[in-house]
């Protein structure tokens, strides 16, 4: 074999604690190493081009490149490796920048390190070989997770680009926390008017096949191919008859049912309509407060309604739904604000959340618009806005900013003056964080022209004297300990990830950071797609986010998901099991472990039991590999073999020969 | 272990639907049992049980997998059988299984230690907790919980767990045992520069004769074990000790979740070294972290060859 060996400084990033010439020297005496160089930035134009020359004028037959983390560059060496005239597996990359010269800074250890690590390398480039890629029909169908905004956009976009696109949707209705808002800033703008026409067009769509009230059971197969089967939870009402008429919810006697739209500041009926935009406008039967199923009688639903759709003895029932990519688009929770005991969150009714805020300030909510305070109805005339309640806060794990509290704060305040023209707004605030297009100059203008009192400090206690309630805080500007009287004080619930993120991303096979939001497979070049092939993200899920930049991904996944099915075929990756029939016993220990099923029991021509590794369903995780004890089945790119060689290249033996 | 003659009736019984029935029968000397194949009704009266019937028989099972076998076990022994079973490394269809109850088994090394090397043993005699070993004209009186088996110290499972036929009445005693040996302890003292130096001692001392992989009735890797291979080349044929230690930990390792303590090992282990000090530190491990003790449920999987995305006892998220 004959090796090329590239040490990158990579600007001063690895040179600047690396000597990297030494290390190319070093390598020299490698085994088989031919040629060794180190260069200035080698996945630029001009170093590829170095790599690809050196392999012509050297004869090269493999490639080590000591530079970056594989995670972002090993795609663009591969792919120079292979304008070179090699197989793209018979390249090795060694990471010593992350690895070495962004942890350590003394410069003879780091050296020593890189040399150590090329070596590794090279040694494992001495027993690649090279690998075939496998092509594979596509499953031009999407699988839509989520039906708020971003997941509503995706759905159009892929829809419009002529996608069967599959949108499930774990509530009754689509819209998510957008169906729920009022107006939007920083236009102020009726939310249930712009997002209701997109409601309806998905509604419309021939191409779009909605379910509602359902989740994701398992996801099986791989990017092209997924299986997804989807829970459809019973309704107990047969929504092909259901008009939405609404008579059953006139007449259930179950009137006093928590109205979850309206985040319990209203009630609803049992048997209900989430609101009255509701897509699809279907009714559903909430078996915790229905009395057919609390007390065993009742049924008038089932008398009154006139196309007798409902049915009490409904099931949850599971679909299998086949398609070639997934968009997550979960979205967010809001911050428990009972957790904050100081504001008299969930002791005094006139602590409310913004949410409930919200839904007191709609036309569509339970006061019709009319802002009255829970406890007695009567109309508030100081409001305290408290923010960061659940956000840049580590006392309760959320060290984050939410980033649209202060938006929406905003906007609230100046929609209260609108609502009460005598009212007084107070906002306790850390920072004001509003780098928005138009975003600062709305909050100005709340504070110029509608009066609103922004007072810098955090509150320490919110305590009730007569029908008031009294808000103790400091006003770290002036110095100064400030209470302020108020009439209703909403609290400014900072976003968390969705209940039941994390159990999802496991379905799914993505990662998620320590707070349940997915991660991408980039933070700045790879922002909504994740590291499992086919997988990709939009909204909030991802993180805290306003609707534009929902929308904004909602529409990037689609168009990477078009751009994905642009082709008919996909290849398939290499690196996966490959069972060594000779020496299987078929014991299928790796059946058992394999999380993805995709190792099954065959037969050979003599009929012995032998497992075999069925690729496009392999995602390379090596479990098998692991468990096989008599190392039968193999992770190519990453055999015993291979990895054993990279461990005797750094670890000689310690121990003396007896 | 007591009712050989209810056994034999019993295997006489089963023998013409069964290619062999293994047991044990009385060896080249007074002190040794061998294994015996039964495959003719004659065969059936040198069967012999007690206390010397040490070996484990399920060893000879997976080799066997086609054929219809029957099989005498002692407690440990039908563990092991479970285990396989779990395995699908044998068809339950195809296995008789004699269930005994077993009162402990000799360690014919602790003997040897405690008397020497005899030559030819003229007869042996068990009464009350005694074992009486004649050769030449001399008596050797031994106790005999000094020389059974260390599993046997802190035996839970006297009685066969499965049969299909249970010769003898089972003993009731099952609690109040610890499952730790006394040696376990003491070795848990030392140190851990001085634990590395113990073991370095006994592998250096390994001539890697296989012999405790040849009788171990859960390797059933045989002609494809790791050990003998260069494809994947994890040790050398290369006696020293770093191979030796390499080999010994690949064979634990391959155990976890599934060795049940039958002490095959140790007993074939011609240069006496305690193989079975890892495998029950192995298997404390296993317990702690898993909850879980090996060939017990035929329903059960041992916990190294399922995925669970994450364990109960295995804090991921909290370091």
């Amino acid at each position: 074999m004959r090796i090329g060996v590239f040490v990158c400084h990579c600007g001063s990033n690895i040179a600047g604690t690396v000597d990297c010439e030494k290390v190319a020297a070093a390598a020299k005496d490698f085994p088989d190493v031919v040629y060794s160089d180190d260069t200035m930035y080698a996945c630029s134009e001009p170093g590829q081009q170095g790599i690809i020359e050196a392999v012509k004028e050297h004869k090269l037959t493999g490639v080590v490149v000591a530079s970056c983390s594989p995670r972002m560059h090993e795609p663009t060496f591969r792919r120079a490796v292979e304008r070179a005239g090699l197989n793209k597996y018979m390249f090795e990359m060694a990471n010593i920048r992350e690895h070495v010269s962004w942890v350590g800074k003394d410069k003879e250890l780091n050296t020593n390190k890189a040399i150590d690590l090329v070596m590794i390398a090279a040694e494992k480039l001495r027993r690649d070989k090279p690998l075939i890629s496998k092509k594979f029909d596509i499953n031009k169908r999407v699988l839509i997770i989520g039906g708020g905004v971003a997941g509503i956009q995706a759905a159009l976009d892929c829809a419009d680009g002529g996608l069967e696109v599959v949108l499930v949707e774990k509530t009754t209705s689509i819209g998510g926390k957008m169906a729920k808002l009022d107006k939007t800033f920083p236009t102020v703008d009726c939310s249930s008017c712009v997002l209701g026409p997109k409601m309806v067009d998905v509604a419309q769509n021939p191409n779009i096949t909605l379910h509602t009230y359902s989740e994701i059971e398992e996801v099986g197969g791989y990017v092209g191919n997924f299986e997804i089967k989807v829970k459809k939870k019973a309704t107990f009402v047969d929504w092909e008859k259901c008009t939405g008429c609404g008579l059953c919810m006139e007449k259930c006697p179950s009137k006093k049912s928590f109205d979850y739209f309206n985040e319990g500041i209203g009630t609803t009926t049992a048997i209900n309509i989430p609101f009255p935009q509701a897509i699809p406008k279907k009714a559903k039967i909430d078996a915790d407060f229905c009395r057919k199923f609390t007390k065993g009688k009742c049924g008038v639903c089932a008398k009154i309604c006139p196309t007798k759709a409902i049915d009490f003895e409904m099931k949850d029932e599971i679909i299998t739904e086949n398609v070639g990519a997934i968009i997550t688009a979960t979205g967010y929770d809001l911050f428990d604000f009972k957790k904050y005991a100081e504001y008299g969150a969930g002791k005094y009714p006139d602590v409310i959340t913004s949410m409930q805020y919200e839904r007191l300030m709609s036309a569509s909510g339970p006061t019709t618009g009319h802002i009255k305070r829970p406890s007695d109805g009567k109309e508030p005339k100081n409001i305290v806005f408290i923010q960061c309640v659940g956000s840049r806060d580590k006392s309760v794990n959320r060290p984050y900013c939410s980033g649209f509290c202060c938006m929406y704060t905003a906007k609230q305040a100046i929609l209260t003056k609108d609502h009460i023209p005598d009212s007084q707004s107070y906002v306790f605030y850390m920072d004001i964080r509003s780098p928005g297009k138009s975003y600062d100059e709305f909050v100005r203008r709340g504070i110029e022209e509608y009066g609103t009192e922004y007072i810098r400090g955090r509150v320490a206690m919110v305590y009730p004297v007569g029908d008031k309630l009294i808000v103790r805080g400091a006003d770290t500007l002036a110095g100064s300990q400030v209470e302020v009287e108020a009439d209703l004080v909403v609290l400014a619930v900072g976003a968390e990830s969705a209940v039941g993120a994390p159990q999802l991303a496991e379905t799914l096979r993505i990662s998620y950071d320590t707070y349940g939001f997915y991660m991408e497979s980039h933070p700045k070049l790879k922002p909504v797609e994740t590291n499992t092939a086919g997988v990709y993200l939009a909204g909030a899920c991802q993180g805290p986010k306003d609707i534009p930049a929902s929308v904004g991904q909602g529409s990037a996944a689609a168009a990477k998901v078009l751009a994905l099915f642009s082709k008919d075929q996909l290849e398939s990756d290499p690196q996966t099991a490959l069972v060594n029939a000779a020496r299987c016993i078929g014991c299928y220990k790796c059946v058992e472990t394999c999380p993805f099923g995709a190792i099954k029991e065959i037969e050979d021509r003599f009929g012995n039991a032998k497992a075999e590794v069925i690729e496009t369903i392999c995602q390379g995780c090596g479990l098998c590999s692991v468990t096989c004890p008599q190392s039968a089945i193999q992770l190519q790119h990453f055999t015993d073999n291979q990895i054993l060689s990279e461990v005797k290249a750094l670890c000689p033996s310690m121990m003396e020969k007896s | 272990m007591t009712g050989l003659e209810e056994l034999k009736t019993k295997i006489l019984g089963a023998l013409p639907e069964l290619d062999v029935v293994i047991g044990w029968e009385q060896g080249y000397d007074a002190l040794n049992a061998t294994p015996l194949f039964i495959r003719k009704p004659e065969d059936v009266e040198r069967l012999i049980i007690g206390p010397l019937c040490a070996h484990n028989l399920a060893t000879y099972l997976p080799g066997l997998k086609d054929k219809k076998v029957g099989i005498v076990v002692k407690g440990c022994d039908s563990r092991a059988v479970i285990e396989l079973l779990q395995e699908k490394l044998i068809n339950k269809d195809n296995i008789t299984i004699f269930g005994l109850k077993c009162d402990g088994v000799v360690n014919l090394n602790k003997i040897r230690k405690k008397i020497g090397d005899l030559g030819q043993i003229r007869k042996v005699v068990f009464d009350s907790g005694i074992i009486t070993i004649t050769a030449g004209e001399t008596d050797h009186q031994l106790k005999f919980s000094e020389v059974r088996m260390d599993k046997c110290d802190t035996c839970k499972y006297p009685n066969a767990l499965l049969f299909d036929h249970f010769i003898g009445t089972p003993d009731d005693r099952q609690n109040g045992i610890e499952p730790e040996h006394i040696s376990d302890a003491e070795f848990e003292k030392m140190s851990l520069e001085d634990r590395f130096a113990f073991w370095k001692q006994e592998m250096s001392r390994c001539v890697r004769c296989y012999a405790c992989r040849n009788a171990c009735p859960m390797c059933v890797c045989r002609d494809h074990c790791v050990a003998v291979t260069r494809d994947p080349h994890w040790i050398s044929q290369e006696n020293d000790t770093a191979d030796n230690w390499m080999f010994q930990m690949i064979h634990v390792m391959h155990l976890t979740g599934r060795c049940v303590e039958c002490g095959e090992c140790e007993r074939a282990c011609p240069m006496d070294i305690p193989l079975m000090l890892l495998r029950r530190q192995m298997n404390k491990g296993v317990r702690d972290v898993f909850e879980y003790e090996a060939g017990i449920d035929p329903q059960g999987k041992p916990p190294l060859l399922t995925f669970k995305v994450e364990e109960d006892n295995i804090p991921e998220r909290e370091w």
